[in-house]
């Protein structure tokens, strides 16, 4: 079977669904190199190949997704923080103040500096703002890391299936061609037989 | 409320039906177990027996054997399902990134507040009807950020849906499984 033949056949039913910030071009790429590196052949090997496509993709939106969803509880993580680390016993919480400075940090030097200071009174440096922020975000992170395991999981069940699927084929050949050769010393037998009686 | 006795007749009078008559009726009863959805066809019947049909010869490859095309049949279902799934998945992450969220507005935004709220109500005060919590106010505008954003909201949705999307992986799997050991055991009888 040709590889575009099983492709159109498969297009139909097996090329996923993209979202509104992802490109067909680097889709189609991406199936283009691991058609390129497991040389599927056959229709059953090239559906796998295109379920395996499917779960990279799949794989490579949720990973960005886990460190966008990182990334965007930055502010309100470091907000969490200043509140805590800002404030003195007598006073009360400084909200407000927080979030400005939280807001500034992300393209101000200067806050990012007076940030730096109030972190550093309690020997805690940039790498707590990240601590908080995924801890804020832990339950998302947690599903997003079941699904990926079970996406990782799927591609090396696709992936075994085609190395089933062809050593069983070798498998079938070699029985085959076992049979064929046992079968030959009683064709051999037979024939000086019949010709020595004639 | 019906009493005990109008339920009694009424579960009485439900043994002796013989189930819908009208097409109407009997449309309707078909959706009577619906959970997810997943599992009724959304093609016509017709179509997506073609299209199984059509996969199903490309999977079997030239056996023309009846229980290989069968199993390849199964295999072929399971793999237009699985694409479903995911074309689902998908349409979830666009929805929840276009209205912000899956499910409709809600009232309140934490546990404690509802609490507050039915508290004086049972106290006797007549609070003032909260306005619902807009999902879209805390959506960030940038196109990445959006999606990122909109798959943490469909999460729970799919969790589910990624249970399901294995189950029908693993069907057709064995399938493939089955036609491989049927292909095999063929030509070893030869």
């Amino acid at each position: 079977m040709s590889q575009s033949s099983a492709g159109r056949a498969l297009e139909l039913i097996s090329r996923p669904g993209l979202t509104i910030t992802e490109s067909a071009g680097d889709y189609d790429s991406l199936v283009k190199s691991l058609q390129q590196e497991i040389s599927p052949r056959g229709f059953i090997e090239h559906m796998y190949v295109a379920d395996m496509s499917a779960i990279v993709w799949e794989s490579l939106r949720l990973r960005r997704c886990a460190a966008a969803i990182i990334n965007m509880a930055f502010r309100a993580a470091l907000k969490n923080l200043l509140v805590q680390f800002w404030k003195n016993p007598d006073e009360p919480a400084p909200y407000q103040e927080s979030e400005v400075l939280a807001f500034e940090w992300f393209t101000d030097p200067n806050a990012k500096q007076r940030v730096a200071e109030i972190l550093n009174k309690f020997h805690l440096d940039e790498t707590a703002i990240e601590a908080e922020a995924i801890r804020s975000v832990a339950a998302d992170l947690e599903l997003l890391d079941r699904m990926l395991m079970s996406l990782e999981a799927r591609r090396n069940r696709a992936l075994r299936s085609i190395a089933d699927y062809r050593a069983s084929f070798a498998e079938k050949v070699q029985q085959v061609s076992d049979r064929i050769i046992n079968a030959e010393p009683l064709l051999r037998i037979r024939q000086p037989a019949g010709g020595a009686s004639a | 409320m019906a009493t005990e006795r109008q339920i009694a007749a009424n579960r009485r009078n439900a043994g002796k039906s013989a189930g819908p008559r009208s097409r109407a009726g009997k449309r309707r009863a078909r959706s009577n177990a619906y959970r997810h959805g997943l599992t009724t066809a959304i093609m016509p019947g017709a179509t997506l027996a073609r299209q199984v049909e059509k996969l199903a010869r490309k999977i079997a490859g030239n056996a023309r054997d009846e229980i290989v095309l069968e199993l390849a049949r199964d295999a072929a279902y399971a793999e237009i399902e699985l694409a479903r799934v995911r074309r689902v998945k998908v349409a979830l992450i666009e929805r929840a990134a276009a209205l912000a969220a899956l499910g409709t507005p809600r009232l309140f935004n934490s546990a404690q507040e509802a609490i507050r709220f039915l508290n004086s109500v049972v106290q006797g005060k007549t609070p003032a009807m909260p306005n619902p919590v807009d999902p879209s106010a805390t959506m960030p505008t940038e196109e990445v950020e959006r999606t990122a954003e909109a798959i943490r909201r469909a999460l729970p949705e799919l969790v589910k849906l990624d249970r399901y999307e294995s189950r029908a992986a693993a069907r057709r799997d064995k399938a493939v499984r089955q036609i491989i050991k049927s292909r095999i055991s063929k030509k070893i009888n030869l």
